[in-house]
């Protein structure tokens, strides 16, 4: 199969602006025969909403305005990112799956980062799981930038056998040193590696660029092999088409290899997850 | 502390190019003092946008500091860009003629404040964006004059501390005479920013790296053998200033309160 992972910047808080661009991309990726697109997380709206989190929020299952992308997913899967309208009043950060002309998931990003820099926990309402479905590419999970950096999102979608573990991301650089790059750029990476190696599924990491109010996103998109091989990595900074034909077969090779996937005992880990939370100690 | 000089060129003049087109400005405008940070910012709006597209005032008190028009002019004619000298004395004798002062912190805020005021009235004349100049060592610890040479459109030096902008002024190709300098605000001669602050901006740029960057506590720095006057004067000056990076509080009164809970981003609907 082969996929594509659109690193650019939306502009923040112009859906129409940003639908032309997503339509220029879907187009782009028909032509060259693209069976997956993945945009950033937010990539309709922007990252930096605050206020405007409500103003640029529908719900892509009851607004027609993103019919266009629903159509041309007859052609291609494509995977956008937006502020999803649940109940009335509340909003999440969400990531949305077409193919066929359907919506095949829709995952609410679960872990809002509300700290130093990062606001989301203001404005944007929890998402309450971690699953797989089905693709026509086999199994895939959804995650949504931070949520990647907690080690039992991936878990589950271990534990819900992923071929493909799609990341979207908004993902500002820090951390300067002497070397060219930023350390956040070296976590997701070191992340990424870990985490395709150890449950042997493809990831492929979709991160947006351009600044928003001074913070710089940085890039730096990547897919790693069920082997935790890197088989692509985007530029920092620049905004790239990056398209990478992925061999599904390397999941059986890599699962022969390692049998993390085959020896795993998710209902052990529930059990203990269970007695560590009945405990229920601060 | 170091940085890689190039990374962060390509950052900053990213930045530049990205503000001006959002904002839709057409050039860039610097107010230029002869010394290292408005050099160095002069330097990364020319790499990112050619020289063509940057304007540079120079800005002095009649003819106090000579050399450093000279200097100011010699930046200007490196990166090739339009340059203005414009003469404040007038407007600032006709001031302190009617409210007549010794003190020359007033007459400096108040010089800082007409180049600022300048500034901004050519950024509208000519659809020009105010680059800062205040880089990380003076906002922490507030040395400059609020709503003069700290109001700008954006900052593109604010989070590099003076000794890393003297590291990337080296290997952006400034002239040594202005890296070498002693640098001062300019308020009378012989002033210098050390002088006045009273450690030097190695030792003040380490313990604000330490406090900041790193988040160590006080109580780390006293045990790493810092001097504890110099830790306390330090950390007083981060404290006694922080009225000077924010915005002023507005009182809290309806419902919904611009600064407190109308909160749009900045880069609204860019």
């Amino acid at each position: 199969m082969k996929c594509a992972l659109v690193q650019f910047a939306p502009h923040l808080g112009l859906l129409e602006k940003n639908l032309e661009l997503h339509y220029e991309f879907i187009e782009r990726a028909l032509q060259e025969g693209i069976d997956l697109i993945i945009f950033p997380e937010l990539s309709l709206t922007g990252y930096t909403l605050k206020d405007l989190t409500s103003e640029v929020a529908l719900n892509p299952r009851k607004n027609n305005r993103l019919d266009r992308i629903k159509n041309l997913s007859q052609k291609i899967d494509i995977v956008v990112g937006l502020v999803e309208e649940g109940s009335r009043g509340l909003f999440y950060n969400s990531a949305v799956y077409y193919s066929g002309g359907e919506i095949l998931a829709i995952h609410r990003k679960v872990f809002l980062p509300t700290f130093g820099l990062f606001e989301e926990g203001k404005f944007f309402a929890t998402g309450r799981c971690f699953k797989t479905f089905r693709t026509r590419f086999g199994p895939a999970g959804l995650l949504i930038c931070r949520d990647f950096l907690h080690y039992g999102a991936s878990y589950c979608l271990l534990a819900g056998k992923a071929d493909l573990i799609l990341v979207l991301s908004a993902a500002p650089g820090r951390g300067m040193s002497a070397q060219a790059g930023f350390a956040s750029s070296k976590m997701w990476e070191l992340m990424g590696e870990t985490i395709s190696r150890f449950s042997t599924a493809f990831v492929l990491y979709c991160n947006r660029v351009g600044f928003e109010d001074g913070v710089v996103f940085a890039g730096g998109s990547f897919i790693y092999d069920p082997w935790g091989e890197r088989l692509l990595r985007g530029p920092d900074l620049e905004p790239a088409f990056l398209v990478q034909e992925i061999d599904l077969e390397n999941l059986n090779r890599a699962r022969k290899t390692w049998s993390f996937l085959r020896d795993d005992r998710p209902e052990i880990i529930l059990n203990s997850l269970q007695n560590l939370m009945t405990k229920n100690e601060d | 502390m170091k940085i890689n000089e190039e990374f962060v060129t390509r950052l900053i003049t990213t930045f530049i190019r990205e503000e001006l087109k959002k904002f839709g400005f057409e050039r860039a405008l610097i107010g230029l003092s002869g010394g290292v940070d408005s050099a160095v910012c002069a330097f990364l709006a020319a790499r990112a946008l050619g020289g063509e597209k940057v304007l540079c005032l120079i800005m002095p008190y009649g003819n106090t500091f000579p050399e450093e028009i000279d200097d100011a002019r010699m930046v200007a004619s490196l990166i090739n860009c339009r340059s203005l000298i414009i003469d404040i004395q007038p407007m600032i004798d006709a001031y302190f003629a009617r409210y007549p002062t010794d003190n020359p912190v007033l007459k400096g805020n108040k010089m800082a404040r007409e180049r600022m005021s300048i500034l901004y009235d050519f950024s509208a004349r000519e659809k020009a964006l105010i680059l800062g100049t205040s880089n990380k060592t003076e906002l922490l610890i507030g040395y400059g004059t609020i709503h003069g040479d700290m109001a700008c459109g954006i900052n593109p030096l604010g989070d590099l501390y003076k000794t890393q902008i003297r590291q990337l002024a080296a290997w952006l190709g400034v002239p040594e005479k202005i890296r070498k300098k002693a640098p001062t605000a300019g308020l009378w001669a012989g002033q210098t920013d050390e002088g006045e602050i009273g450690l030097t901006y190695e030792e003040l740029d380490k313990i604000l790296y330490e406090l900041v960057d790193l988040r160590r506590s006080r109580q780390e720095l006293l045990d790493g053998g810092y001097d504890p006057v110099k830790i306390n004067r330090v950390w007083e000056m981060m404290k006694r200033s922080e009225f000077k990076r924010r915005q002023p509080p507005i009182i809290k009164l309806s419902a919904r309160t611009v600064g407190h809970d109308f909160l749009y981003p900045y880069d609204w609907d860019r």
